[in-house]
């Protein structure tokens, strides 16, 4: 093998007309219309994944309960750092993430977050890092990627999305949205060659949205109608 | 199996201690350079190790290597012939040691041999041959070595051509006693070293110190000590306490384990991050340590946050987050079973297991619900909501008027906002009703 192609081959070398493979093998985020865009096939251990939302309720945390399960299988701990809102048990319960493995670390300003979320990458005890720091700025985000490429954890950080033109030391970059009532991924940065499209992806939502669900047909034209008895 | 017993002795230099002058003995030169100080710890707030307190902290602290440790005098004496195993071989176990010992700041001489007696004098001399020994190096009862060097001895190996009845007749029974022990030829008994049944050790500081982080350095004698004794009682603990003594009382300071432990890496990332954030009131003068409990924990432990490759346990991890940020801000959360919502979870020790079913609930659950606006009988939230699922009629918690939530009755519903989030909002049935925003489907 010639000496370019050995470089070729390695793992943290790659070409800009193709996905890179990853150093340490990846996490499925269990939606294969993602997974196929991502280095390595699913989310990268050991980098940190930036994922740029405004707000909550889009789906973004349903994106990652697939991996964050997986983790859970394998009896590894999972970390939050600094959620936005306080946790609502029996839905973490019913996606399947055993509390029994969830931390929740609640600082009480963005530097203790940040300082949280750092040692918690570099002590390599949890399996899995997210973290809401929705103004890190680039020097935070340098930090974190050093701290997670010393372990070989899941870093996920939100960030907010007016963020998505600055520059990044995260080499995987999500912007979410919400498209008729779905989450739509786009990649705006990551070892390969650049997606123009986005990804649009069917998450487990609490309720079906049909095209005949217009404002005017409200459940509320009824009377309280939740499992009615179904007779005749 | 019975191992033959082998010694290794600790000499304490005579030279006041410096982290950088321990003199160590050749094949420790390694070690040394490994366990240089963490930078930023300044070294001199010393405190006198030599002291009945010192000896017994030193003793405690050398129990993490063995449970046989016994106190010469100003050297220390550890049986090692049964723990060579465990640690991996002679050479990794004196390399902890003397990295052990620089941690500490304290200045030492290590020698390993067949007996206590040749031990010391091994550290004492300083080489690797008993024999090879200048009889001036070493301590001998008063006039002896004079005595030897008169009789133009030099070197220990020179004595081996007399008896001991000549030896005894020429230098006194006590040195030629020595000499015996020191060969092996006469038995030597030593005084195992008794660990108190109680952790209760103090130190005091040469100096007054006035900034926490500070008294980094001197705590680590302690809790070095701790972690010796703790492997010495098969046991561990969730709590201990430091006292800081000045001239005003004493600041207590709990340090608080997310599981037992005995591991000294983790009193000290503890103790670390407490030190870090302290003001202290007063210049501190002395510290002191108590354990009031201990719980049995055999062998090495394999714990409720045991994890393989990990550099620091998830247990560790919480200890140390909490130490900086606060007790109540690092925990677990568990679902209860529980109508209304904002009784359904509850925090939890981090750990504690759990598992309940419920219809769609959403990830996030508002810390108050939010106010919307009614416009034409439906809910606005930068515009209109669209409902989709519901309602689901939630009522109960007539029994708690007291306090908290109370009694509610209200219809939930999943609706999808202008901008795409899918909420969970409910209608307050009772008086004056109203609609609220409660959760969000993350």
């Amino acid at each position: 093998m010639s000496a370019l192609a050995e470089i070729l081959v390695r793992p943290d070398v790659w070409r800009g007309d193709r996905l890179a493979q990853a150093p340490l093998p990846t996490v499925a985020s269990g939606f294969a219309a993602l997974d196929s865009e991502l280095p390595g096939g699913g989310w990268p251990r050991g980098a940190l994944t930036e994922l740029l939302v405004d707000g909550a309720g889009i789906g973004e945390l349903s994106l990652l309960t697939f991996a964050l399960a997986k983790i859970r299988e394998n009896g590894g701990w999972s970390l939050l750092v600094a959620p936005p809102h306080p946790l609502h048990a029996p839905a973490w319960a019913a996606a399947g993430l055993d509390l029994a493995r969830l931390a929740v670390v609640s600082p009480a300003s963005g530097r203790d977050a940040l300082w949280a979320m750092e040692q918690a990458l570099v002590s390599r005890a949890p399996r899995a890092v997210v973290g809401w720091l929705p103004y890190a700025d680039a020097r935070a985000l340098r930090r974190l990627q050093v701290a997670a490429a010393g372990s070989d954890a899941l870093a996920f950080l939100f960030r907010s999305t007016r963020l998505a033109v600055d520059a990044s030391a995260a080499p995987l970059r999500l912007q979410l949205a919400g498209e008729e009532g779905q989450l739509t991924v786009r990649i705006i940065k990551r070892r390969g060659p650049p997606l123009a499209a986005s990804i649009r992806l069917a998450l487990p939502r609490p309720a079906r949205l049909r095209s005949r669900d217009h404002a005017h047909e409200s459940p509320l034209a009824g009377r309280p109608a939740v499992r009615q008895p179904a007779h005749a | 199996m019975r191992m033959n017993p082998l010694w290794l002795a600790v000499r304490l230099s005579d030279n006041p201690p410096t982290p950088s002058g321990l003199a160590a003995g050749p094949s420790q030169g390694e070690a040394v350079k490994h366990a240089e100080p963490r930078s930023g710890e300044h070294p001199s707030p010393l405190p006198s190790g030599r002291g009945a307190g010192g000896g017994s902290q030193l003793a405690c602290w050398a129990g993490a290597f063995t449970p046989r440790v016994s106190l010469a005098e100003n050297a220390l004496l550890l049986e090692i012939g049964g723990c060579l195993r465990l640690f991996g071989g002679l050479d990794v176990l004196r390399t902890q040691v003397a990295q052990g010992l620089v941690e500490q700041g304290i200045a030492a001489r290590m020698a390993v041999a067949a007996t206590p007696q040749a031990a010391l004098w091994l550290a004492e001399g300083g080489g690797d041959v008993l024999d090879a020994l200048a009889i001036t190096d070493l301590t001998w009862p008063p006039g002896v070595a004079e005595k030897l060097t008169r009789f133009g001895l030099r070197r220990l190996g020179e004595l081996r051509r007399l008896t001991f009845a000549a030896l005894a007749r020429r230098i006194g029974k006590p040195a030629a006693t020595l000499l015996a022990r020191a060969w092996g030829e006469a038995p030597d008994p030593r005084l195992d070293f008794v660990f108190p049944l109680r952790f209760d050790e103090a130190i005091e500081l040469p100096a007054a110190v006035e900034n926490a982080p500070a008294l980094m350095f001197a705590a680590r004698r302690l809790t070095g000590a701790l972690a010796g004794w703790l492997n010495v009682r098969q046991a561990g603990l969730r709590e201990c306490r430091l006292d800081l003594v000045h001239r005003q009382g004493a600041t207590p300071l709990p340090l608080r384990f997310a599981e037992p432990t005995r591991d000294g890496q983790r009193f000290e990332r503890v103790l670390r991050e407490r030190l870090e954030r302290l003001q202290l009131t007063a210049p501190v003068e002395r510290l002191r340590l108590i354990v009031d409990s201990v719980e049995a924990l055999p062998g090495s432990s394999g714990g409720l946050f045991d994890e393989g490759g990990a550099k620091e346990g998830m247990a560790a991890l919480v200890e140390r987050l909490r130490a900086r940020l606060g007790e109540e801000r690092v925990f677990g959360i568990a679902p209860v079973a529980e109508h209304r919502p904002e009784c359904a979870t509850r925090q939890a020790t981090v750990g504690a297991s759990t598992a309940s079913p419920t219809p769609p609930r959403p990830f996030w659950l508002l810390e108050k619900p939010e106010s919307l606006v009614e416009i034409g009988g439906r809910p606005h939230r930068r515009g209109p909501l669209r409902l989709l699922a519901g309602p689901e009629r939630i009522e109960s918690g007539w029994w708690d008027q007291q306090e908290g939530v109370g009694d509610i009755r209200r219809d939930y519903f999943i609706a999808l906002t202008q901008d795409q989030r899918w909420a969970w909002v409910f209608r307050e049935l009772r008086a004056p009703g109203g609609w609220y925003l409660h959760g969000w489907f993350a």
